[in-house]
C-alpha cells in the first residue's frame, strides 16, 4: 500500500487539496448548523438593564457568596489539574492494565476506559471531599461523607455505563471505517443521545413521585397544568424528586416522555408565586425543545471532539486498538476542557431562553426576580461572579437573570 | 496430619425415620448440656488464652478438654441438622458418624493469640452464612447452608429414610468450618479457619461426574485497580447478561417445549444456553473476585480462568421436564443460601485483595463451589441437562483437566474445586 493511499485511509494524513475543501466545507456546515441552533426567541439586539448586586442583596452577601464560591472554584481547579495530571500518567502507563483482559479488543478497551473513570474519580475525590467539607460548614449541603463517597462511587456505574457503550460505538466503528470513524462519529452519537434522551426519563423518575399525587400540591399541580397548557405543552407529568439536596429542577426527555421533574426540597422551601416561575420555566425548556437542540449541539461538538482523538491516537494504532483508550480519554478531556467556555455559552443561551419563556408564560417578573435572589441566598450563589466563572458557569449569572426579567418588565411596559 | 482440625465422616446416609420426625425435640437434652458444659468452657477458654499468651501452647489437659467440648458441639449439631442419624454420646468423644479430628496441642503464635477475637471475626462472618439464621421481619427464615440442607433434608429422610449425599455433604462442610472456627477462637490453634471445601474433610469419598462442572485456572493474583471498581467494572457485563438473559429465557420455553414433546432439547437450543451458562459463569466468577481477568463478551468455551464445563445433550424424562420448576425448588433454595456465602466470599476477598493482591485460595474455592451450584441449578432449570444439582462441596475430578500455568503452588488451589 503506498504512503498516499495509507494517509487516504487513515483519514487524517497530510492535508490534501480535496481534503482541504471538504474540511472548509464542512466547517461552513458546521458553522451554519450553530449558528442554527444559536437562534433563540429572545428578541435579538435586547439591551439589559443594569442592575446593582449590592442593592438586590446587600454587601455583606455578597462578600460571603464571593468567598463561598472562590474556594470551591478553586478547589475544582485544582481538582482538575490533578485529575488531568492522573490521566497523562494513566495515557502513559494505562496500556498496561490490557494484561487484566481476557476479552477481546473491544471489551478490552471498555475496561480500560472505565478505570480511566474510576481513576480520575480517585483523583478528584480529595477536592470532592474539601467541596463537601466546605459545603457542610456553610449549611448548604447536609449529606455525610461516607454517604457522599459511598454515593459517589456507586454512581459512577451510569459513566461506566456510558463510556462503554461510547467507546463499543466508537471502536466498533474504527475497526471498520479505521482512521474514517471520526467522520460517523457524529450522527451516531446523536442517535445515541436521541434514544437516552427518550429513554431516560423513565430511569430519572423511578424514585419520584407524580406531583398530583402528593398530599398539599394539589395548587402547585394546578399551576403547573394550566402554565403547561399556556406553553403549549398541555399535559406534561410533574415529578417530584424526594433527594434531600439543594432545591433544582429539570426538564426531561422527548415527545411523549417529556417531563418536569422538581425537588421536593424546592416545593418546601420555596413559595408558589417562585414554584410556578421554576415550573414555567422548565416548562419553557420542553416548549422551545431544548432537548432536541442539546442533541444538536452534541452532534457539533462530537465531530470535533472525535477528530482530536483520532488524531491524537494514530501513534497507538487508532481507537481500534484498546492500547489507545487512555490517550483517547487523555484527549477527550482536554478537548472538554478547552471547549468548555463554548459548551457553556451554549446551555447559558437555552437557559436565558427558558427563562424568557418562563417570564412570558408567568407575566411575573418580579415573581422571577424573587426567586433568583431566592435562589442566590439558598445555595450561596455569587450574583456577580468574575468573568473568568461567568464564562464557564452553564446558566447566566443571577445578576444576568434579574437583569433580563427587568428587561423584559420594560418591555412588556412599552407594549 | 498437616491440618489441626478435620472432619471426619462415616455417616452412612441411612436415616430412622421416627428419630427424624422428633428432631429437635429428641435434641433437648444435649442443648441443655451443651449449654451447661458451654458455661464451663467460657471460664478455660479465658484461661486458656492466657496461658497460652505466656506459654506459647495450650496445656494437653486443657486442650484435650475444649477439644472434646467442639467435638461434642458438632456431634449435636449434626445430629440436630440430619448430618448424622445416631443418637450422640454426651462425652464428645470419638467415634460418631460426624466427627472432629484434631492435632495436638502445638506451638502458637502469641501476637495472633493477643488478636485473636478480632482477628476472628472474617471468619465468623462466613461462619454467619454456613450455620447463622437470617433475620426477616421479626421472623427467624432458615436462610444458612446448613439450615436450608437440614429443612430439606428433613423432607427428604422422612419420605425415603434417606438423607441425600450432596445435602448430607454440603452440611458437612458447614460443620467441618465451625469446627475450626472454634477451635480457632478457643486458642486450640493458630492455624486461620480454611474454607476451602477441599481441606475440610478427612478422605470424604468422591460423588458422581455430573455433566455441569467447573474448571478453574485460576492463579489468585489480583489487580487491585480492578478489584477496588471490581463491583463497577461488571455493570456492562450485567447489562449485556440481562439482554441476553431474556433471549435464553424465551430459548429455555422453546426448549421446554422441545423437551416435553422429543425428550430433547434441539441442538441449537442447547449451545445457545450452555454459551449463556458459560457466559453468566465468567461473569458471575468476575464479579465475585473467583477470577481476575475482565471477561469477553461471547461466553467462548476456553477464553476465561474460571470455565464451566457443560456435557453433551441428553435425553430427559419428559415428567421431570414437565415438572422441571416445582422440581427445582429445593435446589433454588439450597442456591440461594450458597448465594449468601458467595456474597460473604466475595466481600471478604474483596477487603483481602485490595491489602494482599491476591486472593485467599479458601475464600476463592469457597465462592467457586457456590458458583458451581448456582450454575447447576440454573442448567438444571434452563434444561441445558435433565441431572439434578449436587450440593456436596466436593466433585470428581475432570478427567480433562491438565496442569495449568496458572496453578499455584498449592495442589489444592485448582482444578477439582468445582469440577
Amino acid at each position: 500500500m503506498s504512503a498516499g493511499a495509507r494517509r487516504a485511509r487513515d483519514g487524517l494524513g497530510r492535508p490534501r487539496p480535496l481534503a482541504v475543501v471538504a474540511l472548509v466545507a464542512g466547517a461552513l456546515l458546521w458553522a451554519l448548523a450553530a449558528r442554527a441552533l444559536w437562534h433563540t426567541t429572545i428578541p435579538d439586539g435586547m439591551r439589559l438593564p443594569h442592575a446593582d448586586p449590592h442593592t438586590a442583596f446587600g454587601a455583606g452577601f455578597l462578600r460571603r457568596s464571593a468567598s463561598y464560591e472562590r474556594f470551591l472554584a478553586i478547589d475544582a481547579l485544582l481538582g482538575v489539574v490533578v485529575a488531568f495530571a492522573a490521566l497523562v500518567v494513566y495515557a502513559r502507563r494505562g496500556q498496561r492494565l490490557t494484561a487484566e483482559s481476557a476479552a477481546g479488543p473491544i471489551g478490552t478497551g471498555m475496561l480500560l476506559g472505565m478505570l480511566g473513570l474510576g481513576i480520575v474519580w480517585l483523583a478528584e475525590l480529595p477536592f470532592d471531599l474539601a467541596a463537601l467539607w466546605w459545603e457542610r460548614r456553610h449549611d448548604v449541603v447536609h449529606v455525610g461523607y461516607v454517604e457522599h463517597v459511598v454515593n459517589g462511587f456507586f454512581g459512577l456505574s451510569g459513566p461506566f455505563a456510558a463510556i462503554s457503550l461510547a467507546l463499543l460505538l466508537a471502536m466498533g466503528l474504527a475497526r471498520v471505517l479505521r482512521g474514517w470513524w471520526w467522520v460517523a462519529a457524529a450522527p451516531c452519537f446523536a442517535a445515541l443521545a436521541l434514544l437516552l434522551g427518550f429513554v431516560s426519563p423513565y430511569l430519572l423518575t423511578i424514585d419520584s413521585a407524580p406531583l398530583d399525587q402528593r398530599p398539599g400540591t394539589a395548587r402547585t399541580a394546578a399551576d403547573a397544568r394550566a402554565l403547561a397548557r399556556r406553553e403549549g405543552v398541555p399535559d406534561t407529568p410533574v415529578f417530584v424528586d424526594l433527594v434531600p439536596d439543594q432545591p433544582n429542577a429539570a426538564a426531561v426527555g422527548l415527545g411523549p416522555t417529556r417531563r418536569v421533574v422538581v425537588r421536593e426540597s424546592l416545593l418546601r422551601r420555596f413559595d408558589r408565586r417562585e414554584v410556578r416561575v421554576v415550573l414555567a420555566h422548565e416548562l419553557g425548556h420542553l416548549q422551545h425543545r431544548h432537548t432536541l437542540k442539546s442533541v444538536g449541539w452534541l452532534a457539533l461538538f462530537v465531530l470535533p471532539a472525535a477528530g482530536v482523538v483520532a488524531l491524537a491516537t494514530r501513534r497507538r494504532g487508532g481507537l481500534a486498538r484498546p492500547e489507545a483508550v487512555p490517550v483517547a480519554l487523555l484527549a477527550l478531556v482536554a478537548f472538554g476542557v478547552a471547549a468548555q467556555p463554548l459548551l457553556a455559552a451554549t446551555t447559558r443561551r437555552l437557559e436565558a431562553e427558558a427563562d424568557w419563556a418562563a417570564l412570558q408564560t408567568t407575566h411575573d417578573p418580579a415573581g422571577a426576580r424573587a426567586l433568583f435572589r431566592h435562589l442566590a441566598t439558598a445555595t450561596i450563589t455569587d450574583p456577580d461572579p468574575p468573568v473568568w466563572r461567568a464564562l464557564l458557569g452553564d446558566h447566566p449569572t443571577i445578576m444576568q437573570r434579574i437583569e433580563l426579567a427587568s428587561a423584559w418588565e420594560a418591555r412588556a411596559g412599552q407594549r | 496430619m498437616n491440618d489441626p482440625v478435620k472432619l471426619v465422616v462415616t455417616d452412612d446416609l441411612q436415616r430412622t425415620r421416627a428419630s427424624v420426625c422428633f428432631r429437635i425435640v429428641l435434641a433437648i437434652p444435649h442443648f441443655v448440656w451443651l449449654a451447661i458444659w458451654g458455661i464451663a468452657v467460657f471460664f478455660v477458654v479465658i484461661a486458656n488464652g492466657l496461658i497460652t499468651l505466656i506459654k506459647g501452647r495450650s496445656p494437653d489437659a486443657v486442650h484435650q478438654f475444649l477439644s472434646e467440648y467442639v467435638r461434642y458441639a458438632v456431634h449435636v449439631q449434626a445430629y440436630v441438622n440430619l448430618i448424622a442419624d445416631r443418637y450422640p454420646g454426651f462425652s464428645g468423644h470419638p467415634g460418631y458418624p460426624i466427627d472432629v479430628r484434631f492435632a495436638p496441642s502445638q506451638q502458637q503464635n502469641r501476637w495472633t493469640v493477643l488478636f485473636r477475637l478480632v482477628l476472628a471475626i472474617p471468619a465468623l462472618l462466613v461462619t454467619a452464612a454456613l450455620i447463622g439464621g437470617t433475620r426477616v421481619r421479626a421472623q427467624w427464615t432458615p436462610g444458612s447452608l446448613l439450615a436450608t440442607v437440614a429443612v430439606l433434608g428433613w423432607f427428604s429422610s422422612l419420605v425415603r429414610a434417606r438423607m441425600p449425599r450432596g445435602m448430607r455433604d454440603a452440611g458437612a462442610y458447614a460443620l467441618a468450618y465451625v469446627a475450626q472456627v472454634l477451635a480457632y477462637l478457643f486458642v486450640l490453634t493458630d492455624r486461620y479457619p480454611n474454607s476451602d471445601p477441599l481441606v475440610a474433610f478427612d478422605d470424604l469419598p468422591l460423588p458422581e461426574d455430573h455433566p455441569i462442572s467447573l474448571e478453574v485456572d485460576d492463579d489468585l493474583r489480583r489487580s487491585r485497580l480492578t478489584v477496588f471498581f471490581r463491583a463497577l467494572l461488571a455493570v456492562p457485563h450485567l447489562i449485556w447478561l440481562a439482554l441476553w438473559g431474556i433471549a435464553a429465557l424465551l430459548a429455555a420455553i422453546v426448549a421446554w417445549f422441545a423437551a416435553l414433546l422429543t425428550a430433547r432439547v434441539p441442538d441449537g437450543l442447547h449451545h445457545f444456553l450452555a454459551a449463556y451458562l458459560r457466559y453468566q459463569t465468567h461473569v458471575t466468577a468476575y464479579l465475585f473476585l473467583i477470577a481476575n481477568p475482565f471477561p469477553g463478551f461471547t461466553g467462548a468455551a476456553g477464553s476465561f480462568p474460571v470455565e464451566l464445563v457443560v456435557g453433551p445433550r441428553e435425553a430427559h424424562n419428559r415428567w421431570s421436564v414437565l415438572f422441571r420448576a416445582l422440581l427445582a425448588l429445593p435446589a433454588l433454595a439450597i442456591a440461594s443460601a450458597y448465594g449468601l456465602l458467595l456474597a460473604t466470599a466475595a466481600l471478604l476477598g474483596w477487603f483481602a485483595a485490595l491489602v494482599l493482591g491476591r486472593m485467599p485460595i479458601g475464600l476463592r474455592n469457597a465462592a467457586a463451589l457456590a458458583l458451581r451450584y448456582s450454575e447447576q441449578v440454573n442448567a438444571y432449570l434452563l434444561l441445558v441437562t435433565p441431572r439434578y444439582p449436587y450440593s456436596g462441596p466436593t466433585a470428581a475430578p475432570q478427567p480433562s483437566a491438565a496442569p495449568s500455568p496458572y496453578l499455584p503452588p498449592d495442589p489444592h488451589a485448582a482444578v477439582t474445586v468445582g469440577a
